[in-house]
């Protein structure tokens, strides 16, 4: 049809005559020649350039870290910057000294600089602006290497952020309750301020590993919340527990959102709870109770009876910085390690129900765990799981010896998974299981992430053709 | 007018003299217009500053620039040819302002053969062309030589086809009896056959000036400056640039005579009359010179293969046939 169109176009356009089209072009030019000129002499007059137009690159010294990230990013490596450190005293007594950098020099090479804007995208402590500025030619090319004094100068003309869209997110400003929020993490915690922010611990605890499946809904946003958000980092984290054990609404929230999972996964949630449990200072006496096999029980929710006699990370904590002070430790000392042991109580709660099937790149691995008698699975594959959320949750020290607990009650759970369903057999049968523990054995040992898949996707390979590896 | 008596040598000086200002001064005035109509026909305003008033004195300008410049000659290059092409280049273009009549009296040398003169000097240029081609030892300027020499022998036929046709109308081969004998300019009587022996004579010209739509021999897309590639400072403005204007100006104003009437009226119209033939001469000049740019910023630049096509496919046969019309013309007519 185009090519028929185009072709009458180009018939009709021939018709007049051979020739025609020759005076045609020169009419156009003749038309043309008439109309108003669109140059704009420069020097003498000036276009009026929209607001935003992107000249000259400002810098606001105050906002730089010397993070480093625009000289890094910079595809012309026109950005220099010099610093040094400057140790701060303690705040507190005891205290432990701090470290700052001081910026010395920053310096853009406009006779190098493409414009390209990298430098002011990537900046995240908002120290880099585009000024509209653009008139700043010199005769000689080393005045075009502006020190800080003259990109501050261009701050001058930087307008301010325009409006944020309507129905934007608010961005993640430091709010007045956040900054209570931190002040509280260091000992007494006002519960009505942190409680907004960390109510959907609890909620979180039991649903984060689901997250990513089912119910990424409740439990995001509220992460999301201004104050959490802030506050990401490994202090915050240790609030959460307190309300997770008092609050416990989560029976009641949670119900909803964890059976589709298990239904799906058909994925023993309870175990892993319950794993999580024991981890956390409970007796095996959940255990038994829990352990049924999973595909039967998903509407129950019985996850918060699991959790219900863990040992309140809150307790821990205090009883652990009672310890502390009584063996003579520093505050900041022994305040890290109560915290340390909220954290673990706190992941313990957390690492509760999760099928790890979910996130496996795996795609057979929902069903063969469900042939192989779930249990075998998802036992090892807790701890797998609980180190995904571990990165923003807190010190990653904490983590190897979590790894390390992890497995162990992985193994200590096997036998009696294995006799509940005992299709599964030794779970040497099934390579799925193999690869599991693998990687569960493999992150106890402390060995990296692709390091711990690569063996386990190996073994698993072994098990499928039925050959011993170096290891068994 | 008062009566001077003047020796053949005063006089010969006296026209050398008119003809070494008028024709810098005209290539120059061209140079402006070019820059100034392109700029406007592509919406820009072309030079503005230098002279001050909207940039006329802008080719004087760069003239004084390029005479600055260092005038540098490769080694490999043959020195004696390479420096004698850009006079001979430039001396035709010169001698061509011999026979043009701006006046019924005005006109240097009232050649019998004039038209033939016309043609016969307007051609040796080329031969400058080549000598720069040759001698640069560049092979852009040689193949631009080359090509130079191609395009002229394809596009002097149509033009001495053209011309002999004009020659049959007017009985002459006399400039000035040329435009003696057109009542009405040519271009619109004997009518058709004129407009179209225009036109062949238009292309004609503009390949062999090697303007735009025809410029194969220095299209600097493919070949940089084509013949004058290794040549710099004055020898390239001469040779080039100034050359290139002047010869522009000159075949508008033989353009201007042999088909719009020259110094004579557009019309023969008793009140147009009084208007002197000089305003006339300058006014059709003009207008031919703005149509010769016009066509050169419209058309995009054929082919090598395109052109030669053009010439020996469609322009030589249909100015052969022009002739048999013209013939029958002056014949039955």
């Amino acid at each position: 049809m185009v090519m028929t169109d185009q072709k009458q176009r180009l018939e009709e356009a021939r018709k007049p005559g051979f020739g025609f089209g020759l005076l045609k072009g020169m009419a156009v030019l003749l038309k043309h020649l008439f109309k108003r000129t669109t140059t704009i002499q420069y020097p003498d007059e000036k276009q009026d350039l929209s607001p935003r137009t992107r000249g000259v690159i400002a810098l606001k010294e105050e906002n730089c870290t010397v993070c480093m990230l625009c000289a890094r990013e910079c595809p012309d490596w026109c950005i220099y910057i010099d610093s040094h450190k400057e140790t701060l005293p303690p705040k507190r007594e005891g205290g432990r000294q701090r470290k700052r950098n001081v910026l010395d020099r920053f310096a853009i090479d406009y006779a190098l600089c493409m414009y390209c804007g990298i430098c002011v995208e990537v900046c995240p402590y908002d120290a880099l602006f585009w000024s509209r500025e653009f008139e700043y030619a010199e005769y000689d090319i080393r005045e075009l290497t502006h020190e800080k004094e003259r990109l501050s100068d261009w701050m001058e003309s930087v307008l301010p952020p325009p409006p944020l869209e309507i129905g934007a997110d608010v961005p993640d400003e430091p709010t007045p309750a956040a900054a209570q929020t931190t002040t509280a993490a260091a000992g007494a915690r006002p519960a009505t301020q942190t409680s907004s922010a960390t109510a959907a611990r609890p909620a979180q605890a039991a649903a984060a590993p689901k997250a990513p499946t089912a119910a990424p809904t409740p439990a995001r946003p509220k992460e999301s919340e201004p104050g959490v958000a802030a506050e990401r980092g490994a202090v915050a984290k240790a609030e959460s527990p307190p309300e997770a054990s008092a609050a416990q609404p989560a029976p009641v929230d949670q119900a909803p959102a964890t059976t589709p999972v298990e239904e799906r996964e058909g994925a023993p949630p309870k175990e892993v709870t319950e794993e999580a449990a024991k981890e956390a200072g409970i007796g095996d006496v959940q255990a038994a109770t829990t352990q049924v096999p999973n595909v039967e029980v998903p509407h129950e929710a019985p996850r918060p009876v699991a959790l219900e006699p863990v040992e309140d990370p809150e307790a821990v904590y205090q009883q652990v910085l009672d310890d502390q002070r009584r063996k003579g430790s520093s505050p900041q000392v022994a305040e890290a390690r109560a915290k340390v042991a909220r954290v673990k109580a706190e992941r313990g709660i957390r690492r509760g129900p999760t099928p790890v099937e979910v996130d496996k790149p795996v795609p057979s691995a929902p069903t063969k765990a469900e042939q192989a008698g779930a249990p075998v699975e998802p036992t090892p594959s807790g701890a797998p799981k609980a180190e995904e959320p571990a990165p923003e949750q807190g010190p990653v020290a904490a983590r190897p010896e979590e790894a390390a607990a992890a497995p162990q009650e992985a193994g200590a759970a096997h036998p009696e998974t294995t006799e509940v369903s005992p299709s599964s057999g030794e779970g040497a049968e099934d390579p799925e299981a193999i690869y599991e523990r693998v990687l569960a054995e493999e992150r106890a040992k402390g060995s990296s992430e692709p390091v711990a898949t690569a063996r386990a996707k190996a073994a698993r390979m072994r098990a499928m053709k039925g050959t011993k590896g170096p290891g068994s | 007018m008062p009566d001077i008596n003047l020796t053949d040598w005063q006089i010969l000086l006296v026209k050398l003299a008119i003809i070494l200002t008028v024709v810098p001064i005209g290539a120059l005035a061209g140079g402006y217009v070019l820059h100034k109509e392109m700029a406007h026909m592509q919406h820009r305003l072309g030079p503005m500053y230098a002279g001050g008033f909207h940039g006329w004195a802008q080719t004087l300008a760069d003239g004084i620039k390029f005479i600055y410049k260092e005038d540098i000659i490769p080694a490999a290059a043959d020195k004696r040819v390479f420096t004698l092409a850009p006079a001979i280049v430039f001396a035709p273009v010169l001698m061509l302002y011999l026979v043009i009549p701006i006046d019924r009296s005005l006109i240097i040398e009232d050649l019998d053969v004039g038209l033939f003169y016309l043609i016969a000097i307007g051609s040796v240029g080329v031969i400058g062309v080549l000598m720069a081609g040759w001698s640069s030892a560049n092979k852009y300027a040689l193949i631009g030589g080359l090509r130079a020499a191609a395009q002229l022998i394809a596009y002097e036929l149509p033009i001495v086809l053209a011309s002999a046709a004009i020659a049959m109308l007017a009985g002459t081969l006399s400039v000035v009896g040329i435009v003696e004998a057109q009542d009405w300019p040519f271009l619109v009587w004997p009518p058709g056959i004129g407009l179209a022996l225009f036109v062949v004579f238009l292309a004609g010209a503009m390949a062999e000036m090697s303007l735009p739509p025809f410029d194969m021999p220095v299209a600097e897309s493919e070949l940089i400056t084509g013949p004058f590639t290794e040549y710099s400072g004055m020898r390239f403005i001469f040779g080039f640039f100034f050359a290139e204007m002047a010869h522009m100006i000159a075949f508008a104003a033989i353009g201007a005579t042999l088909f719009l009437g020259g110094y004579k009226p557009i019309v023969p119209w008793e009140p147009l009359e009084n208007i002197p033939g000089v305003v006339w001469f300058f006014v059709k000049t003009a207008f031919m010179v703005f149509l010769l740019l016009w066509i050169r910023f419209t058309f995009p630049r054929l082919r090598e293969d395109q052109l030669q096509k053009f010439a020996w496919k469609f322009l030589i046969p249909v100015s052969l046939a022009l002739i048999l019309v013209t013939g029958g013309w002056v014949l039955y007519a």
